[in-house]
């Protein structure tokens, strides 16, 4: 449940502009009756409540059923902290290289005209339209025993699936687009000529991009990265195929709530994805932060 | 400074956008480029900034060659059309960037950094605005920054792309003045593009006129506009009358109305009659070249637009002196006062 908020949360909705104009529509519209109006914003809520705010209330009121003290102690099992710690590695891992893959995709797309362009942003896109799971049966095919380079592996004594690396590289194939997809609308709009006047203006290479391309993008990097974190924590389906499921080893906080769920550990199971319930939390609040600076950058570029 | 382009040649896709291009700029100049969209300006002038590079041809700085140096070495300064400063810095520092990301061995100390940037401001009249950030600014402040930016590197040559292309009519006026006035203070070599006529005329020295990829005619403003080496020039400067007319055994003709207008040295065939609005002086009907119904007439000023239609067939517009006062219905005679012959 905790995971289906994760992956719930969206790219970068439309622009300001077009917000402003739906609330100034939005009065001349006005024209329904106020029983209708009351009628539908009652719908909304109760639809909400039932199927958004219920089940994060039942998720934390079922981590505490059996008081503070159990709730902690579930969390400090050595098999909880494992999976813990492995999702904050793998996360920081693919979270790390689709910060650098994305900037670097976005770049290209933005900043320079070549043949198959087009290829290149639906590409980027495949991750999200193809399953967890087949994403992650991919690697299997590549990296397991009968895979293309399965006996490679073994004859080298490296081990991707079923440990730690392969989570990442799962991970990371499922969260790719977070950061390129939020950069490469911005990167756009805003166009090379910045980057051609500091040029002019005796910058290198370097120097334009961390002092003028950098801080130009840098809520739509945070943003993405937002993103990109709260996928890569929440992934169930393509770390699932990959893991291997080896108790204190492999398993990450989402498997590890399927398992104790599975062993009828409701507390603790429920006392890790309550942890989950909270990250999803905080990236709402931080991604509203963050949108509300988007716009402002938008409309200082409006002129 | 001076710039030299020899036979400059850049190709888009199938779109040639400079098609042989020769041009010699002296130093302390101030040239415009003149011409429509997609004659080719623009990218002569991002060229010699080097923000784009040429297919063939040669551009030197003093005659040093400036194709083997990057945008980065030339030390150029580039206005663009809609400002381009660094929106998350302020006003101060944008103008400072070019100071601060010099080589660390040339570059100035801070005090020496911010006197620069204060003189800069003051130059442009800005300095008032040092806090603010460029989206705080109107177009016109934004422009005179970006000018203000482009100096602080001491540039050898400045480029400025439509610099008051994005602003509004009256605030153009001004910096136009401004930046004449600018010019003659600083006096380095510089290249302005304009599609604007009258911001061409008015602000250069000299003045070059582009037509697909190619230069139509280098000469003063007075030149390019008294005395139009081709059709191209004489349509796009000024306003002018275009008759389409035959010229043959000594009699040029308009349809087949023989028009009473001297031939000499004119080669026959079809050819285009070109005559400023102005030059077109109105008198009774059977006294000029020309005879026509009058359709229309506004007030402008000290003139009077008549719309006239030629017994050729062909619709024309003048303007005339309001000392006549013209009415629709009037036939009238028409003769050119000056008037010029282009074949083809």
């Amino acid at each position: 449940m905790t995971m289906q908020i994760a992956d719930s949360v969206s790219l970068p909705s439309t622009d300001a502009r077009a917000r402003a104009h739906a609330v100034a529509a939005r009065d001349s519209l006005r024209t329904e009756p106020p029983a209708i109006r009351i009628a539908i914003i009652a719908m909304a809520v109760i639809f909400l409540s039932v199927f958004v705010v219920l089940p994060l209330v039942l998720v934390f009121a079922q981590a505490f059923s059996r008081g503070v003290l159990a709730y902690f102690s579930a969390l400090a099992e050595p098999e909880a902290l494992a999976a813990i710690k492995l999702t904050l590695i793998v996360a920081a891992i693919s979270v790390g290289l689709n910060l650098v893959f994305g900037l670097v995709a976005a770049w290209a797309i933005a900043k320079f005209e070549f043949s198959g362009k087009t290829f290149l942003i639906t590409l980027i896109d495949l991750p999200f339209s193809v399953s967890p799971v087949i994403s992650g049966l991919v690697f299997v095919l590549l990296f397991g025993a009968q895979g293309y380079f399965g006996s490679w592996l073994r004859d080298h004594d490296i081990q991707i699936l079923f440990a730690v690396p392969g989570i990442a590289l799962a991970t990371t194939f499922v969260t790719f687009p977070f950061v390129a997809r939020a950069l490469i609308p911005l990167m756009q709009e805003q166009g090379t000529q910045e980057e051609e006047a500091a040029i002019s203006l005796g910058a290198s290479g370097l120097q334009t991009f961390f002092r003028v391309t950098l801080p130009n993008i840098k809520w739509g990097v945070l943003y993405g990265v937002l993103l990109c974190n709260a996928r890569a924590m929440g992934e169930f389906g393509a770390v699932s195929v990959v893991s291997g499921h080896i108790r204190g080893e492999t398993n990450t906080m989402p498997l590890l709530v399927e398992i104790l769920y599975n062993e009828y550990q409701f507390v603790a199971a429920f006392a890790i994805a309550s942890l989950l319930a909270m990250l999803a939390l905080i990236t709402l609040i931080a991604k509203t932060v963050l949108e509300r600076h988007l716009d402002e950058g938008h409309d200082a570029s409006d002129h | 400074m001076t710039i030299e382009v020899r036979n400059l040649v850049k190709q888009f896709g199938s779109f040639k956008a400079l098609d042989g291009v020769d041009l010699k700029v002296d130093n302390g100049e101030l040239l415009a480029l003149l011409g429509p969209s997609g004659s080719g300006k623009t990218t002569l002038l991002r060229i010699i900034a080097g923000l784009d590079w040429p297919d063939s041809g040669e551009v030197s700085f003093n005659g040093e060659d400036a194709l083997a140096q990057g945008a980065r070495e030339r030390n150029v300064g580039f206005v663009f059309q809609h400002y381009a400063l660094f929106r998350h810095m302020t006003v101060f520092e944008n103008v400072a960037f070019g100071l601060r990301v010099q080589p660390r061995a040339s570059r100035k100390d801070e005090p020496t950094i911010r006197a620069r940037v204060k003189e800069l401001l003051d130059l442009v009249q800005l300095d008032w605005l040092a806090d603010r950030y460029p989206s705080q600014l109107s177009g016109g402040q934004r422009q005179r920054i970006a000018l203000a930016r482009a100096l602080a590197i001491e540039p050898r040559i400045l480029l400025l792309d439509e610099p008051f292309g994005a602003l509004d009519a009256k605030v153009r006026k001004e910096l136009r003045r401004w930046l004449r006035s600018l010019h003659q203070e600083i006096n380095v070599t510089s290249i302005f593009v304009t599609h604007d006529q009258e911001e061409a005329l008015e602000v250069a020295n000299r003045v070059v006129v582009m037509d697909k990829g190619r230069i139509e005619q280098i000469g003063s403003p007075d030149d390019v506009y008294e005395s139009p080496a081709t059709a191209f020039v004489h349509g796009f400067i000024g306003e002018s009358i275009e008759l389409p007319v035959q010229v043959e055994g000594g009699v040029i003709r308009l349809g087949d109305r023989p028009l009473n207008l001297a031939v000499d040295g004119l080669v026959s065939g079809a050819s285009k009659l070109f005559v400023r609005r102005h030059d077109m002086l109105v008198g009774p009907p059977g006294s000029g070249a020309f005879e026509g119904a009058v359709q229309h007439v506004r007030n402008f000023g000290p003139v009077q637009r008549a719309e006239v239609a030629l017994s050729g067939g062909e619709t024309i517009e003048i303007d005339a002196p309001r000392d006549r006062e013209l009415r629709a219905g009037d036939t009238i005679g028409l003769k050119p006062r000056r008037y010029r012959i282009f074949a083809g």
